[in-house]
């Protein structure tokens, strides 16, 4: 790892076989969201969009064990159907709280890959400040530890 | 259920602050260095500072650094001080990563299922 290189912090990648108006469509209408969101046994019972820059959203997952955890966050960037982007938090939310997530839609033959990008970094200055990403620096540090 | 334990226990195992710190510790090649040495095993601080043009102080201040972090310990013994490294901080670290991984992997999961029930569904209407 390089001072200059910028690595994000976690990526998680997955290609889809409907368009990207569709896929934008599913992450952000919240009658959508309501029938897919969260992991397998977990059920969104209630999902509130408002889908512009300084808008909110909040998502209720109903875990397993009967308990509900909210997750929430406010858009930072709103462009159809190829880019989200939004702060992100479990409730109750901190001051501290400085995670980001970024979904790009990007359209490929047949479908859309969609990228899940979170950070837990604020702002871009704050990434320039540290000069790099500190996952590829405990990747590395990770395969010295063997 | 591991995406409820993995989402919690992350939180509150390593603060936002504490991430900070071992960000910021991490963000200088001097200190990946030391760090990468005490993976080899404890050292005094004389034998740490050994390989670099820098005095012994300015090494001891790059060491308090990671001590902040939580990244090694430093225990005196005789005149000096002996390092050595603790890896928990890390393994917070990368287990904030792995709760998020696992969430956003399992979402997808979801997801796939939900479109492709969708267009199954579109396919049932629309036979043409």
């Amino acid at each position: 790892v390089t001072d200059e290189q910028v690595v994000p912090d976690l990526v998680v990648t997955r290609r889809f076989s409907v368009l990207p108006d569709e896929m934008f469509d599913a992450w952000t209408n919240p009658e959508k969201l309501r029938e897919w969101w969260g992991p397998p046994g977990v059920k969104c019972t209630h999902a509130e969009v408002n889908l512009r820059v300084g808008g909110n959203f909040r998502l209720a997952n109903l875990l397993p064990d009967g308990n509900t955890l909210w997750i929430g966050g406010t858009y930072e960037e709103v462009d159809a159907p190829r880019r989200l982007k939004y702060s992100w938090h479990i409730e109750p939310a901190h001051d501290l709280d400085a995670e980001r997530v970024t979904v790009d839609f990007f359209a490929r033959e047949g479908g859309t890959e969609v990228v899940v990008t979170h950070t837990a970094i604020d702002s871009v200055e704050r990434f320039n400040a540290h000069q790099h990403g500190w996952v590829g620096c405990l990747d590395e540090l990770a395969d010295l530890f063997g | 259920m591991v995406y409820h334990d993995l989402m919690l226990q992350s939180k509150s195992s390593l603060s936002e602050t504490q991430l900070d710190l071992v960000y910021g510790a991490l963000s200088n090649s001097t200190r990946r260095s030391l760090l990468v040495r005490l993976t080899e095993g404890d050292a005094f601080i004389t034998e740490l500072a050994a390989p670099f043009k820098m005095s012994l102080p300015a090494v001891s201040k790059h060491l308090g650094v990671l001590e902040d972090a939580g990244l090694i310990t430093r225990k005196r013994e005789g005149k000096s001080r002996r390092c050595a490294l603790l890896v928990s901080v890390l393994d917070d670290a990368e287990s904030w990563i792995a709760a998020r991984r696992v969430f956003w992997t399992e979402n997808f999961e979801s997801l796939a299922a939900f479109v492709e029930r969708e267009r199954d569904d579109a396919d049932a209407q629309d036979p043409a």
